[in-house]
């Protein structure tokens, strides 16, 4: 099997330096590809799980554009959807009318939400969320999880980042995940004053093992949050409808005040949606909250249509089962090179890590001997799958992978 | 207060400790100092205190106090420390007055060296010579920075406190210089060389990407994006200690 070259993603590369401030920024940044002399930079085209880079080499997409991606690329019922939609016109003077048409679909979708406001990024609804949280409360902290990721407004970013400041994160406490007496403990400590909790469903960190709230974390959560009058925001942008189309609050079995959504909502289209229940409607409508492309009719089609689809052919439930019968071969593949190949979160957006070496060497050159090869694994992040991975893909993906395990060992001996 | 104190930490565990290494790769100053057989004992009040012993053609520079200095200095405040080390005071002697000359005269030469070094000049690195020590230098102070940010800035702190233990290891290719820094329960703890299980490495292609690397004339991103620098392993070690790092301009200038 032979292995990709990258000439021209690092000649498009050296341009893109040149005039963009580090050639590509945030999460699309090939820094954390290691070694990102490994991976493709930029993408030429992409039909269903599969993508082509600028030189020509074809890859299962295992990132699926970090969630957006979720029935394929170029899915034509979806385009078509927003095609439609840009004929009307697209972006017009009023708000258009399949707007309403959304909103109705998503509220009698997602379970215990009455409303729903939408905007872009996921970054905009968490944002929304805690000033909702903060004018319905009349109170100021926010408490989030210690490595949890909610966008890049600076008090969502860790303190000393770059263009933060010390007060950003004034109102801020971080509690660790999973640990319901630190949340207990940050409530005590600021009687009256926690206007939220934000989390998403599960943990998704990155470089690190994802981990599923322990039995009884959410219901907790919610009995407090009740209690003390605090408002729980739901961060369900990176695994929304991957995991229960009524929302991940549906799969864990608790109730959110607010619920934010990005990503998978309109396969690969900019759109996000922030719910909520009736109690929480006075204080939305209140704060003034909007952006120029917010009421694009474009993916607004294709959300609507993205909805009805993943619902129609239960796509957690494919993606979950793709997802397993990717991870069951990936893992037995492994015991015959004597790895042990963990998998941690959902199948339908599965983090995996080789533990024999914990300084993650390893599993990061076999991500990118894999990704040379034509599946594009990060070894990183946590990956996405769709509902275009195909058995095909997982056993194209299978044979690549035990290719790529044998150049490790090579590499390695038996060092691991 | 706080930055003076950071910054006098940072003049003598981190600057300082360069003269180890002038004595060993400038010909001319290994040549001074060769018979050097004395100790220089350096005195902070409200600050830290080193000192730093010159022997056999060796020159060590050591955090506390020494057994027996040759000559102490004694700065009554961090403030009065830095104002010497930029060149505007001087300490006050408290032993060893029979050998102010030589501070004055040969020592004055040694430090006046190690500031050439570290005060580049566009003309001055294009000297291959002079660029090899400056990147050695820079790296060093980055390596010995680390902890006394990572221990008091209080940003530095706060970022410190949540890496992981293990060594990160900094590595010029292909044969040095190297540099690691080790976290283990809280403690930070630098050293020149290298690390035989790290838990993460950066490597820098070169001495002239290193140089542009670490005087932050070539960005992070481009230059891993690029394959000028490659990192591998625990990744979020290594972005902690960039923003540790980040830090030190803010007290060295």
């Amino acid at each position: 099997m032979e292995t990709y070259q990258y000439p021209k993603s690092q000649e498009l590369f050296k341009r893109a330096a040149g005039v963009i401030p580090c050639g590509i920024y945030g999460h699309y940044s090939p820094a954390p590809l290691v070694p990102a002399t490994s991976y493709p930079f930029y993408t030429s085209r992409a039909e269903g799980a599969r993508f082509w880079d600028v030189d020509g080499n074809e890859f299962i997409d295992y990132m699926c554009a970090y969630g957006p991606m979720v029935l394929g690329y170029n899915h034509p019922q979806i385009d078509k959807a927003a095609m439609d939609q840009i004929k009307k016109g697209n972006c017009t003077t009023g708000a258009p009318g399949v707007m309403v048409e959304l909103a109705e679909y998503m509220v009698d979708l997602i379970s215990g939400v009455d409303w729903v406001s939408f905007a872009k990024n996921g970054g905009d609804m968490t944002n929304y969320a805690t000033m909702i949280a903060r004018d319905a409360t009349g109170r100021k902290k926010t408490i989030m999880i210690r490595g949890g990721y909610h966008g890049v407004s600076p008090w969502m970013q860790a303190p000393g980042h770059h263009g933060t400041m010390e007060d950003d994160s004034k109102n801020i406490i971080r509690v660790k995940w999973n640990n319901f007496a630190d949340i207990e403990r940050a409530v005590d400590e600021n009687p009256d004053n926690i206007a939220s909790f934000i989390a998403t469903p599960y943990y998704v960190p990155a470089f690190e093992d994802n981990e599923l709230p322990e039995d009884g974390y959410w219901k907790k959560v919610e009995a407090l949050c009740r209690k003390k009058g605090i408002v729980l925001i739901l961060d369900d942008i990176r695994h929304g409808f991957r995991l229960d189309m009524r929302g991940s609050h549906r799969y864990f079995g608790f109730e959110p005040d607010l619920i934010c959504f990005c990503k998978a909502i309109a396969n690969g289209y900019p759109i996000s949606a922030l719910m909520g229940t009736s109690a929480l409607k006075e204080s939305t409508a209140r704060i003034f909250y909007t952006g120029s492309y917010w009421f694009q009719s474009e993916p607004m089609g294709a959300a609507l249509a993205t909805l009805k689809e993943l619902k129609k052919i239960d796509g957690p439930k494919i993606m979950q089962e793709t997802g397993k019968k990717l991870m069951d071969g990936l893992v037995d593949l492994a015991k015959t090179y004597g790895y042990d190949l963990k998998v941690s979160g959902i199948p339908s957006m599965p983090y995996l890590r080789i533990t024999n070496d914990e300084s993650l060497m390893l599993h990061q050159d076999w991500c990118a001997e894999c990704t040379m090869r034509g599946a594009y694994f990060t070894s990183h992040h946590n990956w996405f799958i769709s509902t275009a991975h195909e058995d095909k893909d997982i056993q194209k993906t299978l044979e690549i992978a035990d290719e790529a395990f044998k150049a490790v060992k090579k590499k390695y001996g038996d060092r691991f | 207060m706080e930055h003076e104190l950071i910054k006098a930490r940072l003049n003598l565990y981190a600057v300082l400790k360069n003269l180890e290494e002038l004595v060993k790769y400038d010909s001319e100053m290994a040549e001074l100092s060769k018979n050097w057989n004395l100790s220089i004992q350096f005195l902070v009040r409200g600050g830290p205190k080193a000192y730093i012993e010159f022997e056999g053609g060796g020159c060590r520079v050591a955090r506390g106090k020494h057994y027996a200095p040759s000559i102490k200095l004694f700065f009554l405040s961090p403030a009065h420390l830095n104002r010497m080390m930029d060149g505007k005071g001087n300490p006050i002697p408290l032993k060893g007055f029979t050998k102010i000359p030589f501070l004055t005269g040969d020592f004055a030469k040694l430090t006046d060296r190690l500031e050439y070094y570290l005060k580049p000049t566009e003309d001055r690195l294009k000297e291959k010579a002079y660029l090899e020590l400056n990147t050695r230098f820079t790296l060093n102070t980055a390596a010995f920075a680390l902890r006394e940010i990572g221990e008091l800035d209080p940003v530095g702190k706060q970022v410190a406190s949540h890496i992981p233990d293990g060594a990160v290891l900094m590595k010029i290719l292909p044969d040095g210089p190297a540099v690691n820094i080790s976290f283990q329960d809280g403690q930070i703890a630098p050293g020149i060389g290298e690390t035989s299980r790290p838990m993460a490495c950066m490597f820098m292609k070169d001495i002239q990407v290193a140089n542009d690397f670490l005087n932050a004339k070539i960005d992070a991103f481009t230059a891993i994006a690029s394959g000028d620098v490659t990192i591998k392993g625990q990744i979020p070690m290594l972005d902690s200690l960039s923003l540790i790092l980040d830090r030190i301009p803010m007290y060295l200038t």
